[in-house]
């Protein structure tokens, strides 16, 4: 029985088996579960086939669309403050942006709609600011845990101090931070809904969600979930892939494989 | 049997170092001087071993050697003419043989050559490297990153390379295997001197020429004194066992290890 041993390595065709037991037993729970207000995995595929021929796919896009400007945003601003924290006089300012993940979102909504005007780019502001906070957290524990040994075997090199930041904290860090990308790119779904369902105009799966939770339509709220869940997982998939042709080094080791 | 050889030009000098930390000397007037050995009819580096007990202050001096920290007073110089060391003309080789994990064998040293790959894959060939040099260093073993992690300082250092605890943590055949690789790579120019710091004895008589032992002064109690400094100098070069395979078995081998074994309790 090594998939009870602890820290057994198990091969890909075995992972995916006791993946299909695992779902094949949840279901069953699900099925036989007691609480009556948990729709059945029937009504659920059923609700997101009507949902879809409503046009749920249209609100997909807009979500979608608000979540990759956002992501690319968030991302180039934590990169932008998490690099320049090898200039001293930036690093207070990345510090105090990081520590804004005790804030809430909300709170900023109404001076960014003063500041901003129309929904589109107040959502756009509330989701961009919201993640970065927590990825720039991620990229500066990232930064800060490159050890002394790796400055100094660079400049031992001969590297500028430039050089040293190019291939110490930015191309040696590069996999760890794809990494911290796709942890926040998860974040984001949990944000955008939130965000969607406080600025209502442009629709967006938050919006959906919000209308169905309110008729307390489970079998669709479950549905949507679905349909996250798999637009998280693809995402996950891509930014994964992504990772593994820029970073071609980083898994050629790792004894677990499914993370 | 010793081999005739000849003392020339000076290729490091240390003068009175001294390095205090928060106030506590670590190093106290260290004085030590690596000159050229000339071996007629062959390409001689140099290799220097740097023994001492743990916390004795080996690393603190390894890193001012390195020229990546000043000392508090006192100057290191290389060459005949005095030129004061600075980070980059000095090769380090650190415990875990540190590589650019993002960067194949290959890659990894043309960092050091200024991308001139056909010096770099020479190099690589000559350590019996060529055939990985399109891996990462993830994927070499730990003999293997070694000799990668020194051809890598070889390319960029002047002559001088230091390399910390070499055979830290090592078997026997590994150790072996690295005394055999320095006395391959100080023999690629007479002028490439390596430092070792260690605190391995018997693999420091069997790879290097000079042996320097850092240590503390005791007072009247036994008591060491804050700050080490180089308390003897052993010149195996004169003691014939400079250069030479096998020595384990040579008596004037096993009188150099009981004399070590009779000081490392004292510094």
């Amino acid at each position: 029985m090594g998939i009870f041993t602890p820290n057994k390595v198990i091969s890909p065709t075995t992972f995916r088996l006791i993946l299909l037991g695992e779902a094949a037993l949840f279901l069953i729970l699900w099925l036989a579960s007691p609480f009556k207000v948990l729709p059945r995995p029937g009504e659920v595929f059923s609700a997101l086939g009507e949902l879809w021929r409503g046009g749920i796919g249209q609100e997909l896009i807009v979500s979608l669309g608000l979540f990759l400007q956002a992501l690319a945003l968030s991302t180039v601003i934590s990169m932008g403050l998490a690099y320049l924290t090898v200039i001293p006089v930036f690093r207070p300012l990345a510090l105090v942006v990081s520590r804004g993940r005790f804030l809430s979102l909300v709170g900023f909504s109404v001076v960014f709609t003063l500041m901003l005007g129309g929904d589109r780019p107040v959502k756009l502001a509330m989701l961009t600011l919201g993640m970065s906070v927590f990825l720039l957290t991620s990229l500066l524990s990232i930064i800060a845990e490159i050890p002394r040994s790796q400055y100094d075997y660079a400049r031992t090199l001969r590297l500028s101090e430039w050089r040293v930041v190019w291939e110490v904290v930015i191309r040696g860090t590069i996999d760890k931070v794809f990494d911290a990308v796709r942890q926040n790119a998860a974040i984001a779904w949990t944000l955008l809904p939130m965000v969607e369902a406080l600025y209502r105009s442009e629709g967006g799966l938050g919006v959906a969600l919000d209308i169905q939770r309110k008729y307390f339509h489970m079998d669709k709220v479950f549905a949507i979930q679905i349909l996250v869940l798999c637009v998280g997982l693809f995402q996950d998939y891509a930014i994964g892939l992504i990772r593994q042709i820029f970073c071609p080094w980083a898994d050629l080791n790792k004894e677990r494989s499914d993370a | 049997m010793s081999t005739a050889y000849e003392i020339r030009e000076t290729l490091l000098k240390i003068e009175s170092i001294s390095h205090s930390y928060n106030g506590r000397p670590i190093l106290k007037d260290v004085n030590a001087e690596i000159k050229n050995v000339h071996v007629p009819g062959r390409e001689q580096g140099q290799i220097v071993g740097l023994l001492g007990p743990s916390g004795v202050g080996k690393t603190t001096l390894f890193r001012i050697l390195a020229g990546l920290m000043e000392p508090t007073s006192g100057k290191v110089s290389l060459g005949a003419e005095g030129l004061p060391v600075k980070r980059g003309t000095v090769g380090v080789v650190a415990q875990d043989y540190p590589l650019f994990a993002h960067r194949t064998v290959l890659s990894n040293l043309l960092v050091a050559t200024d991308n001139d790959a056909a010096k770099a894959m020479n190099l690589l060939e000559r350590f019996g490297m060529g055939e990985h040099a399109k891996k990462y260093p993830i994927q070499l073993s730990g003999g293997q990153r070694q000799r990668v992690a020194i051809a890598q300082q070889l390319l960029c250092s002047e002559f001088l390379v230091l390399m910390d605890e070499p055979f830290s943590g090592l078997d026997p055949v590994a150790v072996h295997n690295v005394i055999k690789l320095l006395g391959e790579a100080a023999a690629v120019d007479e002028h490439k001197t390596f430092v070792l710091v260690t605190h391995d004895i018997e693999a420091a008589v069997e790879t290097c020429d000079t042996l320097w032992l850092l240590g503390r002064d005791r007072d009247e109690k036994g008591q060491p004194i804050p700050g080490a400094r180089v308390q003897k100098v052993f010149d195996l070069m004169e003691r014939g066992l400079a250069w030479r395979e096998g020595i384990t078995g040579d008596p004037e081998y096993l009188r150099v290890l009981a004399e070590l074994q009779d000081l490392f309790p004292k510094l």
